[in-house]
């Protein structure tokens, strides 16, 4: 037999192979994935202890569109994973379990932690100042944060910053009574009212409460808006094709989100802040229903 | 000659992928249907596991003062232990949901299509399981799905009303989600989904060794039945040849040695060898006849 018939028997069929081989040719992309292969994204209110309606202040449609606008813009499959509870997601944030994430300002303050290396992207939550407050009943013989001491308080859980980590700066040497614990402002101040608790901590930008409290003390800090952050491992990817989607996509996010596609976050506000909450995370923490000395070693600044 | 033999061999491996390219897709198609299936009684089981012998250890925790802990909570087991085992890139493909109408965690919300399937096995309680294709953003995927039914009382404790679930779990989870379920309902669905393109890339890749194998034998079954037959017939055929034509010119100097075989080869030297012998003698009768 020639060369030519046994070179066609050679090539004819690797063509062949390689023809049926090659019916289905995958797209090129670089998705943005978090380690397990999917991006895992949590979700908060960016405002703490709103408590407008539970899953992160989110409608079930307005968290599927919102896990479809991820999708798209990362090119990954996404988990979305909306909470109420600021402990929770603190201990997703320290547990590295989450690869981006819409926080409130404490966990944000806690997510640029040096160890957990979080970037904050974007500002969200549209209030632009709002003070953390101590609230008592109009009638109450408490008149200065001293007085606390033996006293029921009630708290945001561990996580926020105006209902946990500045209440609990400003009783650092105190021995609370008991400490009790509401996912939100409107069900402390429920407590308060209905005699459970001797004082709360209290948001300036919530509804007035009304004329049966009054303030026993506001702390002075601004409090900044919330940040979407991205931990450091995607950080270091190519987030900007991402991130553009999102500032693309700013009309259509949930208005409750507050997502400014122009905004940079406020990292100088942060900082004082961010000092605060690295101290109250050194200290002894309370626990619910329990009495609790407020006790640590507090670094002013 | 040899081109038809590799235009033949050629079409034959073209069918022979065509027919396996049907087959692998089956193939792969159960494979994954398998792995789905045990996927999700391992996590069955797990359930089990975490209800018999952890929620009795860790239930009188969340009970007290501490923060809770989901390690008493099947449903997080089962969620974690698929975790782990997604680290492995064999699996890495595979995603896992626990879809509820009314999830505790919000990030169990079944989505609309999930909806769809949860309804469908609350309507017809028979079905134990459904699978199929369904389109994301991110393309196609094949998933099996199997229904979550509240078989037992010690679920309540958990799913029923706020009042009865430890405090800890209201704070960390709200009290507005995953209560109000009833024994024997269907709350949720069990989802094992994998990209359609892991699908064609496991067919792919069986086909593709599978049509080299081929390719090679057939290449090799070739080259083979080429040197055979360039052996046993056709060099004989050309000595033949070249000698049948010597003989036409001085038959008496030429001999057919191949005459001694047994085969075809050997009828056909035999038959030169007596048309040798016949132009020999017709050719002495012409010389004989010349010669006055
Ligand atoms: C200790 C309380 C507790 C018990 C007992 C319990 N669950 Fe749950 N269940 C939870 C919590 C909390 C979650 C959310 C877990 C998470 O974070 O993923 C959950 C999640 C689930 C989910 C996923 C959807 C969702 O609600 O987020 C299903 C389905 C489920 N449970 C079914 C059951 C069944 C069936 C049983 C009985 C075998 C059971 N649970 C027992 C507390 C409990």
């Amino acid at each position: 037999m020639g060369w030519f018939g046994l070179l066609g028997m050679v090539v004819l069929p690797m063509v062949m192979t390689a023809v049926a081989g090659c019916s289905a040719v995958p797209v090129a992309r670089t998705p943005l994935c978090g380690p397990s292969g999917s991006l895992r994204v949590g979700v908060m209110d960016p405002v703490e202890g709103r408590g407008s309606s539970r899953g992160a202040g989110l409608s079930s449609e307005q968290r599927e569109s919102l896990g479809k606008l991820l999708t798209v813009a990362s090119g990954c499959q996404v988990e979305l994973e909306p909470l109420d509870s600021p402990e929770r997601a603190r201990m997703k944030l320290a547990a590295r379990k989450w690869d981006a994430a819409f926080l409130p300002p404490g966990l944000t303050a806690f997510a640029l932690r040096a160890e957990l290396g979080y970037t904050p992207l974007r500002p969200l939550g549209l209030r632009q100042s709002s003070l953390s407050a101590v609230l008592v009943g109009e009638g109450s013989r408490l008149r200065h944060l001293s007085d606390l001491n033996g006293a029921k308080v009630g708290l945001l859980p561990r996580g926020s910053l105006g209902g946990f980590y500045l209440p609990l700066y400003n009783m650092h040497g105190l021995s609370l009574g008991r400490v009790s614990f509401a996912l939100d402002y409107a069900s402390l101040l429920a407590m308060l009212k209905r005699g459970e608790v001797d004082a709360i901590a209290w948001d300036e930008s919530m509804p007035d409460p009304g004329p049966a409290v009054r303030r026993l003390q506001v702390d002075g800090h601004a409090i900044p808006l919330g940040s979407l952050v991205l931990s450091s491992a995607l950080a270091k990817a190519d987030y900007l094709p991402f991130l553009k989607t999102l500032d693309d996509a700013a009309a259509q996010m949930p208005e409750s989100i507050g997502y400014s596609a122009s905004g940079l976050p406020q990292q100088q506000k942060l900082q004082p802040l961010k000092a605060i909450v690295d101290n109250v995370e050194s200290w002894s923490m309370p626990l619910e229903g329990q009495p609790h000395r407020v006790y640590g070693r507090k670094i002013t600044s | 000659m040899a081109i038809t033999l590799s235009v033949v061999f050629s079409l034959s491996l073209l069918l022979a992928v065509l027919v396996l390219d049907q087959f692998f897709g089956w193939q792969a198609k159960d494979l994954i249907n398998q792995r789905s299936d045990f996927f999700m009684d391992s996590m069955l089981a797990v359930r089990e596991y975490t209800t018999k012998n952890v929620n009795p250890i860790v239930a009188p925790l969340n009970n007290g003062p501490g923060i809770f802990r989901p390690e008493a909570v099947p449903s997080y087991s089962a969620n974690t232990v698929f975790d782990y085992l997604r680290a492995k890139p064999d699996y890495k493909q595979y995603s896992y949901r626990e879809a509820a109408l009314n999830p505790t965690n919000l990030k169990d919300k079944a989505d609309t299509f999930e909806t769809s399937i949860i309804e469908s096995f609350r309507e017809s309680p028979s079905t134990t399981s459904v699978s199929g294709e369904k389109m994301t953003p991110l393309g196609s995927f094949h998933y099996v799905a199997r229904p979550i039914r509240i078989g037992k009382e010690s679920c309540l404790a958990c799913h029923s009303t706020p009042d009865r679930a430890p405090r800890s779990q209201l704070l960390a989870y709200g009290d507005s989600n995953g209560f109000g379920w009833k024994l024997n309902e269907v709350v949720g669905a069990q989802i094992v989904s994998v990209p359609q393109e892991a699908l064609v890339q496991s067919k792919r890749q069986s086909l593709l060794a599978t049509a080299m194998m081929l390719m090679v034998t057939f290449v090799v079954v070739g080259l083979v039945t080429n040197a055979v037959l360039d052996q046993l017939i056709l060099r004989p055929m050309r000595r033949i040849s070249s000698k049948a034509e010597e003989a036409s010119v001085t038959p008496a100097s030429v001999s057919f040695e191949e005459k001694v075989r047994s085969d075809e080869i050997g009828l056909l030297a035999q038959s030169f060898e007596r048309m040798k012998q016949s132009l020999a003698i017709s050719m002495q009768m012409l010389k004989d006849r010349q010669k006055p």
